[in-house]
C-alpha cells in the first residue's frame, strides 16, 4: 500500500508529460503557419476562430475523417505499426529531460524530471537514434517507389547526423564532468555553455536541424518536390502521427539546446521562476527553427551528406580537441 | 532579368555566413511588418482605376434621358454578339432605345462598345462583383444599366474600408460612402 504513495508522483508526472506532449503539436502547427504567413507578408490562417486559433482543431477533425487507405501491396503489419514506432521515441526521450530544480510539495522533494539518470545525456542520444526505425518501417512497408527512396535518404541523413550531434556534446560533458542532465545544467549557473563551446553549439544546432529534418535539411520529405517521401502512402490519423513525432522532435531539440548550451533554468531575472525562463528559451529555439524554415532554400542530397560528414564531423572532433587543450 | 547589385563577399564573411544573416534579417523584418493582403470582402474593398473595364452603365443627360440613340453601333462591333438594341421614337421625336440588353455571360468586357459609341452613352465602369447563382440574372436591361455604378470619381486605385452587404448579400459595399482609400501600391515594400 505504501508503494502507491511512492509511485504516485511518478504517475502524476507521467500523466502530465504525456498529456502536454500530445497536445503540444496543436499550437505548434498554428504558430508555424502564422510565422510562415507573416514572413511571406500575408496573415496566415485568420478565418477559423480569432486569428485562426481554432485552425489546428479543424485540421485535426479533417485528418480524423479521412479514409484510412492502405495500399494493397503494402506490408500490412509494418504499415500499421510504423507510425506508432515513430511516435514513441520522442515521448521516451522526455523521461530524461528535467525542467527545473527539485521542488517541495507536501514536504517531499519532487524531482522535475521523470528520471534522473547518471547517463541521462547518453540515454537521450540513444533513444533519438531509435526514432529512425519509424521511418525505415514506413518507407519499406509502403511498397511504393517514392516512399522507399525518400525513406532511404531520410535514414542515411538521420544516422549520419547523429554522429556530429553526439560528438558535439562531448565538450559539454567534459565541462560538467558528468552525463547527468541536472549536473550539466547546474554547471552553467555562472556562465552558459555556449560561451565555452561556441563551435559545439553550432555543430549541435545544425546537426539537430538535420535530425529533425527541418529546412535546410528536409529534402527527404521535400513536400511538393518528392511526393512527401516516406509518408507518401499515409493518410488521416496515421499521417498525423508522423507529423506529431516531427513536432515533438523539434521540441526535444529546443529543450536540448536550451539545457545543454544555454543554461537551462539559470540566469533568470529575479521575478521569473526558473521553469518559465526555461520554457521561454525553448520557445525561442522553436521560433528560431521556424524562422530558419521559411528563410532558407533546402540543400541538395549530396550537399546534405557532404555537410554531415565533411564539415560537421571534423568540426566536432576539432571542438573536442580544443576543449581538451583548454581544460588542460 | 534585372541586374542586381553584385556584392563581393569577403572571405571572413564567408566563414561567418554573412549571406545567411542578410537573408535572416530580411525575413525578420517581414515577420514584424504589417501584412499586405487585402482584407476583402469583410473589411476592405479594392476600387479599380478609371481605366478598369467592369460592369457597363449608360449615361444620362441633365434632363434624365439616356444619351443612347439606339444606333446599334455597339451591337455591331461587339465581338461576342451580346448586345441587343431595338430603337424607337419617343414622344419628343427623338430616337431612343426601346430594348437595350447586354448578355453578361457572353460579354468579354473588351470595351469596344464604349469606343464605338458616338453618343457618349455606353461605358464600362468600376463594378466587378457581378457573380450570381443563376444565368438569367446575367442578362441586364436598360433600367439596370442606367442604375449601374459609374466609374469611381475619387479613391480609384485604392483600398477603401468596406463591409459585406447586410441581409446576406454578396456584394461588398464601401462603409458610409467612403471614397478616400488607402494607397496600397505606395505602401507595400519594394526591395
Amino acid at each position: 500500500m505504501e508503494n502507491i504513495y511512492i509511485l504516485l508522483p511518478m504517475f502524476i508526472k507521467i500523466g502530465i508529460v504525456v498529456m502536454v506532449l500530445l497536445l503540444l503539436p496543436l499550437p505548434l502547427t498554428w504558430l508555424e503557419r502564422k510565422i510562415a504567413g507573416h514572413i511571406q507578408q500575408r496573415p496566415g490562417p485568420m478565418r477559423v476562430g480569432w486569428h485562426g486559433l481554432l485552425q489546428p482543431i479543424a485540421d485535426g477533425i479533417k485528418l480524423l475523417s479521412k479514409e484510412d487507405h492502405i495500399p494493397s501491396e503494402a506490408d500490412q503489419l509494418l504499415f500499421k505499426i510504423a507510425p506508432v514506432v515513430a511516435l514513441v521515441p520522442p515521448f521516451v526521450v522526455f523521461v530524461a529531460i528535467p525542467i527545473g530544480e527539485p521542488i517541495e510539495i507536501f514536504g517531499t522533494a519532487v524531482m522535475l524530471s521523470l528520471s534522473n539518470m547518471n547517463v541521462g545525456l547518453l540515454f537521450i542520444l540513444a533513444i533519438s537514434g531509435i526514432g529512425v526505425f519509424g521511418i525505415i518501417l514506413a518507407g519499406w512497408a509502403s511498397n511504393s517507389k517514392y516512399a522507399v527512396l525518400g525513406s532511404l535518404r531520410s535514414i542515411a541523413q538521420m544516422i549520419s547526423y547523429e554522429i556530429p550531434m553526439g560528438f558535439s556534446v562531448i565538450g559539454v560533458v567534459m565541462l560538467a564532468n558528468s552525463m547527468n542532465m541536472m549536473d550539466i545544467v547546474n554547471v552553467q549557473k555562472d556562465l552558459w555553455n555556449v560561451v565555452y563551446q561556441p563551435i559545439g553549439f553550432f555543430v549541435f544546432f545544425v546537426a539537430g536541424l538535420a535530425e529533425a529534418q527541418r529546412i535546410p535539411f528536409d529534402l527527404p520529405e521535400a513536400e511538393g518536390d518528392l511526393g512527401a517521401g516516406y509518408h507518401t502512402e499515409y493518410s488521416g490519423m496515421r499521417f498525423s502521427f508522423f507529423m506529431l513525432s516531427e513536432y515533438l522532435v523539434v521540441v526535444i531539440l529546443g529543450f536540448l539546446n536550451a539545457l545543454l548550451f544555454f543554461g537551462g533554468w539559470h540566469g533568470a531575472p529575479a521575478f521569473i521562476p526558473g521553469i518559465v525562463w526555461l520554457l521561454l528559451k525553448v520557445g525561442f529555439f522553436i521560433w528560431l527553427f521556424m524562422w530558419f524554415r521559411f528563410t532558407f532554400p533546402r540543400y541538395r542530397y549530396d550537399q546534405l551528406m557532404a555537410i554531415g560528414w565533411k564539415v560537421l564531423l571534423p568540426l566536432s572532433l576539432v571542438n573536442i580537441l580544443i576543449s581538451g587543450l583548454f581544460m588542460f | 532579368m534585372a541586374r542586381t547589385l553584385q556584392q563581393k563577399q569577403s572571405w571572413i564573411g564567408w566563414i561567418f555566413f554573412s549571406d545567411l544573416w542578410a537573408g535572416l534579417r530580411l525575413t525578420l523584418r517581414y515577420m514584424f511588418s504589417k501584412t499586405i493582403t487585402h482584407r476583402y470582402p469583410d473589411q476592405e474593398k479594392w476600387v479599380p482605376y478609371n481605366r478598369h473595364r467592369g460592369h457597363h452603365f449608360i449615361k444620362t443627360n441633365s434632363d434624365g434621358e439616356v444619351n443612347c440613340v439606339g444606333c446599334e453601333l455597339c451591337s455591331q462591333i461587339c465581338p461576342c454578339d451580346c448586345i441587343t438594341v431595338i430603337p424607337y421614337e419617343d414622344e419628343k421625336g427623338n430616337r431612343r432605345p426601346k430594348v437595350f440588353d447586354i448578355n453578361l455571360a457572353r460579354c468579354l468586357y473588351c470595351g469596344l462598345c464604349e469606343d464605338a459609341c458616338p453618343a457618349d452613352a455606353i461605358k464600362l465602369g468600376q463594378e466587378y462583383e457581378v457573380a450570381c447563382t443563376t444565368t438569367d440574372t446575367l442578362v441586364v436591361h436598360l433600367a439596370d444599366l442606367v442604375a449601374a455604378p459609374r466609374k469611381a470619381e475619387e479613391g480609384s486605385g485604392t483600398l477603401v474600408k468596406a463591409s459585406l452587404e447586410e441581409n446576406g448579400g454578396t456584394k461588398t459595399i464601401a462603409k458610409d460612402g467612403n471614397t478616400q482609400g488607402h494607397d496600397w501600391w505606395q505602401h507595400i515594400r519594394r526591395e
